[in-house]
């Protein structure tokens, strides 16, 4: 069941707010042993909770949901998937974590994550890997993966993930559900562990783009006493998104099918799927964009820094403590000339500008979110079409660049490859969200690859 | 214009920086750094070149005229 009928059957008294929350215990309880999905389950908790929910609170009353661990839920540890904070209990909700509250959800747990949500893997050495409810030898992707795998699971309807680098979109892509990424700033992020304050963002991943809508317009919205956000507005997301893909223009960033390395089974599906939003009514045009790729190394630069900055006092009595590969992305942060980050945020700029045509030129973009489909846990370097990369690094360009311009970007399904989960990106203008997830709704209304669950899921 | 190859400081060098901010990495680490930095230092540099001189550096949220 999607969140929005889960929403609407609780509204309709078919099923009490503690039936709700006891049946998604009730499948974590027996299933995720396979999927270790979540590092926390707040049973009790969330039982005392659900009774606890005035008979009517708002449009989330008694759904159950999952909150990514680094994402502060008041009196539950918040570990990040590490060993730094393994017994770390959150004093206070994280923002995100209240207004949920005040629209009636009910947290039942804390899902895995890549360690410090850096890393697009969810392999943490401390908490083990969460697994693909496709093929659980193979990742989730990160690092919001153990959001991903619940909600492809059917563990909960919905959760709440980070996005820095691509860490809402790519568990979403690899594990078959819908996520987005926001507009950088659109959603407080004060009680989140941060990665990188230029590019942080909480996000929602859910069944499908309607679950999306609800959530975010949930969570969204300027918060004044969080420098983290900002005093714009963005309209509503779910009112009007039956209004379909008639007219929308949009622009089919080339290289991203053509131009880096891409399972072309994957640029299949998401050719296909672009064929069909052009069918619904959408007018679809090939853009070229390749000052796009720049973004690869502007995100590196200033995101490197940014967290080695985030982590210092860690970093000094703690460095044992982290896993190796995070550990050296800090450390790189930390060594890197003092300069780049200011090099970075000034190309950021220089990008912003010679992007802005695209945005006034098309209402969205579309692109691959992933080159492959899930990689086996542990597999490093992967084939991508004809060539052997590092995984990290065959993701970067088809994520980067939505990140740089702090755009909102979601993941969509839009197909299956070797049995394994294809994520269409759409990508819209600064506080379009409404419009990405209006045309991922009317794609998804066209289409059955978001009912598509894995064999276990119910 | 070509970028100019950049200098990658050595392994000692980067032990003091790191010192000097109250870290104490492995040689394992430092040595994982220094094959990062051989990567990313002329990626620095071509961005360096490529941008404006005149740019600014861009804040925590880009400037848009739909944003205000």
């Amino acid at each position: 069941m999607t969140l929005v009928a889960l929403a609407a059957a609780i509204e309709r008294g078919e099923l009490s707010p503690r039936e709700a929350v006891q049946n998604a215990l009730d499948r974590i309880e027996h299933r995720d042993g396979a999927y270790n999905s979540f590092i926390t389950v707040r049973a009790e908790e969330a039982l005392a909770e659900a009774d606890a929910l005035p008979a009517k609170t708002g449009p989330l009353h008694g759904v159950p949901i999952g909150i990514k661990d680094v994402i502060d839920v008041a009196g539950t540890r918040t570990t990040a998937a590490s060993k730094v904070l393994a017994e770390n209990i959150a004093a206070a909700d994280a923002t995100v974590v209240a207004r949920l509250r005040r629209a009636g959800a009910v947290v039942v747990g804390k899902l895995n994550t890549h360690e410090f949500a850096w890393g697009a893997s969810t392999t943490s050495e401390a908490f083990g890997p969460a697994r693909n409810p496709w093929d659980t030898e193979r990742i989730c992707g990160g690092s919001s993966g153990g959001s991903g795998a619940a909600v492809a699971a059917s563990l909960v309807p919905g959760a709440l993930g980070t996005d820095t680098a691509g860490s809402v979109r790519i568990p979403a892509a690899l594990c078959g559900v819908t996520g987005i990424r926001p507009t950088t700033g659109r959603v407080p992020n004060r009680g989140v562990i941060p990665v990188s304050w230029t590019y942080d963002t909480v996000g929602p991943l859910a069944r499908t783009a309607e679950d999306c809508a609800l959530l975010l317009d949930t969570i969204a919205g300027p918060e004044p006493e969080d420098a983290s956000t900002t005093p714009a507005v963005g309209p509503p997301c779910l009112e009007g998104i039956g209004r379909g893909a008639e007219g929308v223009r949009i622009g089919v960033v080339a290289h991203l099918l053509e131009g880096v390395p891409i399972d072309p089974r994957v640029a299949d599906a998401v050719e296909a799927a672009i064929r069909e939003l052009e069918r619904i009514g959408a007018k679809v045009e090939r853009v070229d964009a390749p000052f796009l790729r720049r973004a690869e190394v502007v995100q590196q630069l200033v995101m490197l820094p940014e967290a080695a900055e985030a982590h210092l006092p860690w970093l000094r009595t703690r460095l044992p403590d982290y896993g190796a590969d995070v550990r050296a992305r800090l450390l790189a942060g930390l060594l890197l000339p003092s300069s780049a980050p200011v090099t970075g945020q000034r190309a950021r700029r220089s990008l912003a500008e010679e992007a802005r045509p695209l945005f006034e030129r098309y209402d969205l973009l579309a692109s691959p979110e992933m080159p492959i489909v899930a990689p086996r846990i542990g597999e490093d370097p992967v084939q991508v079409g004809r060539e052997r990369i590092a995984y990290r690094l065959s993701l970067i360009p088809f994520n980067s660049p939505w990140s740089c311009l702090g755009v909102p970007t979601a993941s969509v399904p839009c197909g299956l490859v070797d049995g394994l989960p294809v994520g269409l990106a759409l990508t819209g203008r600064r506080l379009g969200e409404a419009t990405v997830l209006r045309v991922a709704h009317a794609f998804q209304q066209a289409t059955d690859w978001h009912e598509r669950r894995p064999a276990d899921a119910v | 214009m070509e970028a100019e190859s950049s200098p990658v400081p050595s392994l000692e060098e980067l032990r003091a920086l790191a010192r000097a901010q109250g870290v104490e990495p492995s040689d394992a680490d430092l040595e994982g750094v220094l094959r990062f930095l051989g990567t990313v230092l002329p990626s620095l540099r071509e961005l360096e070149e490529a941008t404006p001189r005149d740019v600014p550096p861009a804040g925590m949220y880009l400037p848009d005229p739909e944003a205000t």
